[in-house]
């Protein structure tokens, strides 16, 4: 149970003198270019209460916070009101800050006057200014009625939960583990390795990534910390950071180890195999390749007929029992990959000439063919390819045809351009006679040992072509009795814009990346997106690899494009937050939850009907001059603070904490309020 | 000589040094953060804006410098240099010299009254020499620690700060500290170093006065600049045509250095951007060979540009020559045109790129990749480890990368480095 440490929410003591101190922060230029900071603080100097105003081209930083605390010390200011970013940015700073000088942190509003003012006004200096100057001083009218709070502190599961059994996923799930904190890996298909496992050589190094992986799972599989569940997947989600109850449902594994392999054999049902991208056909018994984890073929429960399979003289039906765990976890890591970008048809020529592929089936059907074994496609030589990048990435609103669901890619996917050049390299080394194009708008080698592959590209007899983005080249099926099969029509800027067509036997389409569906994940953990459609950092730069939610981690690809090198050290860093996080046993939430005035409360319950939060306002029985009464309670825990109670009540008897009725009716009061002294000086 | 006891010591107090600080501190660790200047920041805190959110630098840097500043678990070396690494029992022992600051850091109250006494002026190197200091200062406004450094070579020991300064903080008889620390793992955060000037003698970088580098542009374009605005340092005059030559420290064998330094497309786009803002006039082009817009967002940010004028002209800049109003002509081949033309800028920055910084890389005796960064043997298995097992390297000191990399593997560095402290160390120091 979690432990309610709310204290009461004791008025401002009698007697106690306000003092305010207002901070407008010039934000390095953000605020100040637009905004004449100086004004504002000379008239919200007028305002009741208010002891000193000031601005200082950056509050955030230490100099400014230390002005602050000064005044809070040498002032006797116990009410701070600062203007500046969004809150979401540094409201924590200045928390922090008020906190040191020995004040409550709760004393001090913040007051967004860079991205609800200066940032959308730029080309009005005098409305800006005003706007300021009403939306601190509803800062400070609400400021004058602050009390103090503590915030509420929850005993914290040391449990982590992965989502996703990629490279990302158990690359965290081992350095969380490794920090003393136990680890729960969901995967959805039935092995662990994700996308790595079907690559065959990554760069800059040319490792073996099944190798790379293999060690990676002996040593999660060998912590005694990490318990793995493969053919699962998470189904119900409640809970806050610390706290998520979680419900994880797996699918039988559906063979025993002692027959499975005669099982495997037996099996004549067959399926698309996905790992090879549909190239070619699996059992719905299988392994992907030898070497995987688990090592024990699973069922296709998806394609599994229901047939029985004969074995050893004995008829089997395989029958998939779905599972259902529950468990709670503290911090949960999304690390839910990447699928290549798919091409609609007719995009290059995709799926409708045979000779149209994409580079991850190139790479399948590579790894499929035998050493010293010729190029071949559909059983005929290729002696020409062409690969061709940027598919499905860098696309152009209005050039390019939109998904299904409207969407253009606008982003590069990061690897395709390292990843064909290390393609064709090995194209070369092993068909010395392979003539070789690659049809590009920029080359971006830019990670450490990527541009020495170009170089090698460069040097390998490759030949690029080089397109404009809203000339992407043509690919078409040649004409009965040509040399080849495929024509490839660019118009090249190497040549200073020649019209080229190259006759090839095999194109190869570099794809880009796009984010796996999770739409279930992200509503159940209420998550937000990217117009990318990958899921978003709460900020680039200071919170890189945690969502908004607290407690919700990225790692790799599940965030956005990057390569093995750069999906391991987003992991990592996840692992990081995640052990900071459940380290101390305890995490803090704000104490913005609702509050019930128990003399006010008549025990209607209007507000348990309004409450959306399972178990968040309660009626409770109270014994009031020997009557039994009904009374509303809040579990601070479970109430988000969303104040749809608050609404309901019918005697005002509910506020939400340090955002009461009162305050909201001072800040409409100051914001609506008329300025003598700004009316003179503006008119 | 001071002994210290530590988990995990951080070489660096850059945005990746301080990034990994903070995530080993957070854990509960013992961190001791050593920075070669008077002030952590790094070359981060010199910066406008950041792509590609144009966020101010300093609403994201300075916030960062004051949690390392205020952590319980973290003490602040500023001012030092490591003088010696040797392995030891369950780790590294550490000598660290602190440079005397002739200033008591721990009397000084960052009053800043001795910097107004002082009578030398030098040149300031954090405003890339484009506008001056004195020779005792705060190093700037918003530096950690707040304290005054008086730099004894421009000093003419008039003692005037001294009799200045009311907290008795000038000492001119300081003497060099020197700290023995005995930390359990190292994270290498010594970051990088521009391209010089005048590395590439065709672009006339250090000689014609109106070629800049992009740092300088950086401190034009900063709220806390030395003009506050954009003006050509020749003459003073307001710029109407500015061109940026990509790749000048990148990608070019003739310099050794064949890498892509990743950050330069993004940061002249952005500071086209920026300077579009401050002088809407302006035309302002960029000379490149590949667009390498790669990050998340970065790729918009690029369409973006485009749209707002910015001209981008494939061809690789030959030489750059001076006319006789000081106005740099560029010799470019038009790689798409078949052409070699000469045009006339009123500015122009070269995009330099990164080079490894020296100085603490060599006391560690690591090895170095070809590109002289800071070696990691397995990048695909464990991309923040050295080869040196227990030291762990975050940031540029492993290679060109931006602000969001930096930070991300300063936070891959620290999950790396606690995992070895809590493997390797019968007992951490944490609490």
């Amino acid at each position: 149970m979690p432990e309610n440490s709310v204290p009461e929410n004791n008025p401002a003591s009698a007697g106690e003198e306000i003092r305010v101190g207002v901070y407008t922060c010039h934000c390095g230029g953000n605020i100040s270019h637009v905004v004449q900071c100086e004004q504002v603080a000379k008239l919200l100097g007028k305002l009741p209460d208010v002891v000193v105003t000031r601005t200082d081209p950056s509050f955030c930083s230490d100099t400014g916070q230390a002005i602050i605390e000064q005044d809070i010390k040498e002032l006797g200011i116990n009410r701070v009101v600062i203007g500046a970013c969004a809150p979401s940015l540094h409201e924590q700073t200045f928390r922090g800050a008020v906190t040191r000088a020995g004040l409550n942190p709760y004393l001090y509003q913040h007051v967004g006057i860079r991205e609800q003012d200066s940032w959308v006004h730029s080309s009005d200096h005098e409305g800006a200014t005003e706007k300021a100057v009403r939306l601190m001083a509803a800062g400070v009218a609400k400021a004058r009625l602050l009390t103090p709070l503590a915030p509420i502190r929850l005993s914290a599961e040391k449990q982590a939960l992965v989502i996703g059994g990629g490279v990302a996923g158990l690359r965290s799930a081992l350095d969380i583990a490794r920090q003393g904190i136990r680890v729960t890996l969901v995967e959805k298909s039935p092995f662990l390795g994700g996308r790595m496992g079907q690559l065959e050589s990554v760069f800059p190094l040319d490792e073996d990534p099944r190798q790379l992986l293999h060690d990676l799972i002996q040593e999660l599989a060998a912590h005694p910390g990490i318990t793995v569940l493969t053919q699962a997947e998470v189904t119900a989600v409640f809970g806050y950071v610390g706290n998520f109850n979680v419900q994880v449902t797996q699918h039988a594994r559906g063979i025993n180890d002692d027959i499975a392999e005669a099982l495997m054999a037996a099996c004549t049902q067959e399926t698309t195999d996905e790992f090879n991208y549909g190239l070619t056909r699996r059992k719905v018994i299988y392994r992907p390749y030898p070497g995987c984890y688990p090592a024990t073929p699973a069922v296709d429960w998806e394609h599994y007929n229901g047939e029985p399979i004969h074995v050893n003289g004995e008829s089997i039906v395989l029958k998939d029992e779905l599972q259902t765990y529950e468990l709670t976890a503290g911090a949960v890591v999304l690390a839910t990959g990447f699928n290549p970008y798919e091409p609609h048809q007719g995009e290059y020529g995709y799926s409708e000439i045979p000779q149209v592929i994409t580079l991850p089936q190139l790479i399948r059907h590579l790894a499929l063919l035998k050493d010293g074994d010729e190029l071949t496609w559909n059983s005929s030589p290729v002696r020409d390819i062409a690969l061709i990048h940027c598919v499905g990435s860098r696309e152009l609103d209005g050039v390019h045809e939109p998904q299904a669901d409207g969407q253009v890619n606008n982003y590069c996917s990061r690897v395709c351009c390292t990843a064909s050049l290390h393609m064709a390299v090995e194209l070369r080394q092993r068909f010395p006679k392979l003539n070789l194009y690659e049809l590009y708008q920029d080359i971006r080698t830019y990670g450490r040992g990527h541009e020495e592959i170009y170089r090698h590209a460069q040097s390998s007899m490759v030949r690029f072509l080089r397109y404009h983005g809203d000339e992407r080249p043509e690919v078409i099926a040649a004409p009965d009795g040509d040399t080849h099969p495929v024509l490839v029509r660019v118009k090249d800027y190497l040549t200073y814009g020649e019209e080229m067509e190259v006759p090839v036997d095999l194109v190869a389409l570099a794809v880009g990346m796009m984010p796996r569906q999770v739409d279930d994940l992200v509503n159940m953990f209420k998550v937000a997106r990217g117009a990318d459609r990958f899921l978003l950092e709460a900020h680039p730069k200071l919170r890189p690899v945690e969502m908004a939610v607290r407690g919700i981690v990225l790692a790799g690809t599940a965030q956005g494009p990057m390569n093995l090198q750069e999906s391991l050290s987003a992991a990592s860093a996840a692992a990081a937050k995640v052990a900071a996080l459940l380290g101390q046993g305890w995490v803090e939430l704000p104490p913005f939850v609702a509050h019930v005035n128990l003399t006010k409360c008549n025990g209607a319950g209007a507000c348990v009907k309004a409450c959306r939060e399972d178990g968040a306002i309660t009626l409770q029985t109270f014994i009031e001059d020997g009557h039994e009464v009904q009374r509303a309670v809040v579990t601070p825990a479970n109430c988000t603070g969303c104040g749809a109670c608050v609404g309901a009540c019918p005697n005002r008897a509910i506020d939400v904490q340090a955002w009461t009725l009162a305050q909201y009716e001072a800040m409409v009061d100051a914001i609506a309020m008329e300025y003598p002294a700004f009316v003179e000086i503006y008119r | 000589m001071e002994n210290l006891q530590v988990d995990a010591l951080v070489v660096g107090g850059g945005i990746a040094g301080m990034q990994a600080a903070l995530d080993l501190a957070d854990q509960g660790f013992k961190v001791v953060l050593v920075e070669r200047e008077p002030s952590i920041g790094g070359k981060m805190i010199t910066l406008s804006k950041v792509f590609p959110t144009l966020d101010c630098c300093s609403c994201i840097t300075t916030p960062k410098m004051s949690s390392v500043a205020h952590h319980p678990n973290i003490q602040l070396l500023t001012y030092c240099e490591l003088q010696s690494v040797t392995e030891a029992a369950e780790g590294f022992r550490v000598g660290v010299m602190q440079k005397p600051r002739y200033v008591d850091a721990s009397k000084c109250t960052g009053c800043r009254n001795c910097e107004y006494e002082c009578p030398i002026t030098v040149p300031s190197p954090f405003d890339r020499g484009l506008g001056a200091y004195r020779a005792i200062r705060v190093p700037f406004s918003t530096a950690v620690p707040q304290a005054a450094v008086l730099d004894m070579e421009n000093c003419i020991l008039c003692g005037k700060c001294e009799k200045i300064c009311a907290a008795n903080a000038v000492d001119f008889t300081q003497q060099p500290e020197t700290f023995d620390i005995h930390a359990a793992t190292l994270i290498m955060a010594s970051g990088f170093e521009l391209t010089p000037l005048n590395a590439k003698k065709e672009y006339g970088g250090g000689a014609l006065r109106n070629v800049i580098d992009p740092l300088m542009m950086e401190r034009f374009l900063a709220p806390t600049g030395p003009y506050g605005r954009v003006l050509r340092p020749g003459d003073g005059k307001e710029p109407t045509s500015i061109a940026y030559v990509q790749c000048a420290g990148s990608r070019d064998t003739t310099l050794g250095v064949e890498y892509c330094s990743r950050v330069c497309c993004m940061y002249a786009i952005k500071q086209a951007m920026l300077i579009s803002g401050a002088l809407p006039l302006a035309e302002i082009t960029i000379y490149y060979m590949d667009i390498r817009t790669f990050g998340k967002g970065y790729e918009q940010f690029y369409q973006n540009a485009q749209a707002m004028g910015v001209e981008f002209v494939r061809g690789k800049v030959a030489s750059i020559r001076e006319d006789a109003e000081q106005n740099p002509v560029v010799k470019v081949e038009l790689t798409e045109e078949s052409r070699t033309v000469e045009r006339t800028h009123d500015l122009v920055v070269l995009s330099l790129g990164m080079l490894p910084a020296t100085g603490s890389n060599e006391i560690l005796g690591l090895p170095l990749g070809t590109d002289k960064f800071i070696a990691v043997p397995a990048p695909n298995a464990s991309p923040c480890a050295t080869a040196q097992p227990g030291v762990f390297v975050a940031g540029t000191a492993m290679g060109p990368m931006d602000i969001v990399d930096s930070i991300v593997t300063a936070s891959a560095a620290a999950a790396a480095a606690s995992a070895y402290i809590r493997e390797h160390q019968k007992e951490a120091v944490y609490a």
